[in-house]
């Protein structure tokens, strides 16, 4: 039996679809809770595990798509996220992802003042509407800086695990199946998907769906993976980074 | 995968159901036993903490102040011997309303599965381990088997509060905790199931219902009865009686159950007590009237 969410990949409707040469390979059926740890954990501050541990993963989503520290974030927030945001302590969740802290990092409840005290201008927003892609528990992060901006929609699906089911990045649009691993390499080189393939099979790693995207000359190769990557295969991967912007989330 | 399945492949094998969790685990993360166990036992370190704490000086208070205090009253209560459900089942509730206690207080839990849920199982295994004389390694396997039984009613199912109201997060951590507690008690796995079954189908139709949104008012009580629910179900397995609704059919009602829920019953603070006039009350005071 698939979650809700699983279903709703077709609802999502944003602005700026700038997809060319959208190629999906393979899709499987695909299992969100892997591991023993997703269900006995993680180690985290309280008090929610979606709404303050999921709610700071979707936030280091956004920190590993920027690399590096916004001068702007909105938040907007939708059903349950809206309605309880506050009592739950998402929103000093997601900053703290944003700033790149771990779940049980005792300067999570501090995380706003933190960003502040780095001259972070923060807005949350509660939308009253409908989560645009089918989720109770749906944040929308968008962080920019003087010269690049990037967004994020994440789904926070319960015990801290989350999905992520849209990316916009360097003009990229993305709507990822969701279940992480994610990896996004951006290149102005066409020919990196072997290369990519090879680091994958070398390490034992599935990958359940592909995209690869054309835009304006810069090639954005996205692979959804089955499982974690070591820590061999993800300093491999990362061995690109001179030609490719490798992200790992 | 369900939990029939994991039945027969611990009776087809002739291994404990926590070995096929680790077994499962070093293959699915490309782990070492080593690197496995430590992250459990570094899990299980989390949750003796936060009971110890919960129970130093005056106990532990959420910012808001509407939850703390109460695990240093039932210890002494326990303490007193006048227990009317006895000791075993007080410890348990100690260990759940603590570790919900220092949850609210945004002190550092192990979510199990949620950080709502994270007393149900601590208490559990806080009490057993005393009654069965646990060894370190018999906890670390206690939740290993919990984990198993949770990565089927997560995948199966849903444990999100906001999807399935309280029923998939306290009621998850029940019937997870219930299933491993038959084992390290001796039980069969076919009778770890039937614990399962049985505590889950016990809270089936559970709300969630957070006055003002906040994991504190029902959440930390429902963790007393999480525990409490769970020693029975693991009582009356280990007794013989059975539950004629089979572990898996069971998960599939309570997704059903959850996904019939209105929204104000899951997780938005718009129902359930959090609807009474003192949890409106509440609401206004804490976070400003509308």
């Amino acid at each position: 039996m698939l979650l809700q969410d699983d279903s709703s990949n077709n609802n999502i409707n944003f602005k700026g679809g700038l997809a060319m040469n959208a190629v999906t390979l393979k899709e499987k059926k695909n299992i969100s809770y892997k591991s023993c740890f997703d269900v006995i954990g993680p180690v985290m501050i309280g008090p929610s595990s979606s709404h303050t541990a999921g709610a700071l993963a979707i936030g280091l989503v956004a920190n590993k798509l920027f690399k590096g520290l916004p001068k702007r974030v909105v938040v907007k927030y939708y059903e349950s996220f809206a309605e309880t945001h506050k009592g739950h302590g998402t929103d000093f969740a997601i900053i703290s992802g944003i700033l790149g802290f771990a779940t049980d990092d005792s300067r999570v409840p501090d995380a706003i003042k933190i960003a502040e005290s780095q001259g972070i201008d923060i807005t949350f927003l509660e939308e009253s509407g409908d989560s645009p892609v089918g989720h109770p528990n749906t944040a929308d992060i968008y962080l920019e800086d003087d010269s690049r901006s990037i967004r994020t929609v994440g789904i926070s699906v319960g015990g801290g695990l989350i999905k992520v089911k849209h990316i916009e990045i360097d003009g990229f649009s993305l709507n990822p199946q969701g279940s992480l691993p994610i990896m996004i390499a951006i290149s102005s080189r066409n020919n990196l998907e072997l290369e990519l393939r090879r680091i994958f099979k070398k390490y034992e790693v599935d990958i359940n769906n592909s995209t690869n995207l054309e835009k304006d000359g810069k090639y954005l190769y996205q692979f959804d993976l089955d499982s974690q990557l070591s820590g061999e295969a993800r300093k491999e991967l990362e061995n690109l980074s001179d030609i490719a912007n490798i992200i790992i989330l | 995968m369900s939990i029939k399945e994991i039945v027969e492949a611990a009776n087809e094998k002739q291994v404990p159901i926590y070995e096929l969790a680790i077994k499962q685990e070093m293959e699915v993360t490309k782990s070492t036993f080593d690197e496995v166990w430590a992250k459990m036992e570094k899990n299980l370190e989390t949750m003796e903490n936060a009971v110890k704490r919960s129970v130093e000086g005056d106990g532990v208070f959420s910012p808001t102040g509407l939850t703390g205090g109460d695990a240093v009253r039932i210890k002494k209560y326990l303490e007193s011997g006048k227990s009317l459900s006895g000791d075993v089942m007080m410890r348990g509730v100690q260990g759940a309303i603590g570790t919900n206690e220092v949850n609210a207080a945004m002190g550092v839990i192990c979510a199990t599965p949620t950080a709502g849920a994270s007393g149900t199982i601590p208490g559990v295994l806080y009490t057993i381990k005393e009654t069965l004389q646990l060894s370190r390694e018999d906890q670390i396997h206690f939740l290993f088997t919990s984990a198993l039984f949770g990565m089927i009613v997560a995948n199966n199912a849903c444990i999100a509060g906001a999807l399935g109201g309280c029923q998939a997060e306290v009621g998850s951590a029940s019937a997870m905790a219930a299933a491993a507690a038959v084992e390290a008690a001796g039980g069969t796995p076919e009778q770890s199931a039937h614990a399962f079954s049985t505590a889950l189908q016990n809270l089936l139709g559970l709300v969630c219902d957070p006055v003002a949104g906040l994991v504190e008012i029902p959440c930390v009580k429902r963790n007393a009865v999480g525990t409490a629910n769970a020693l029975v179900a693991a009582d009356l397995a280990l007794a013989g009686v059975n539950n004629l609704i089979d572990a898996d059919e069971v998960i599939d009602a309570m997704y059903r159950v959850g996904r019939q829920m209105p929204r104000e019953l899951r997780e938005t603070g718009l129902g359930g007590v959090a609807e009474t006039p003192t949890g409106i009350a509440i609401r206004n005071k804490i976070l400003g009237k509308e």
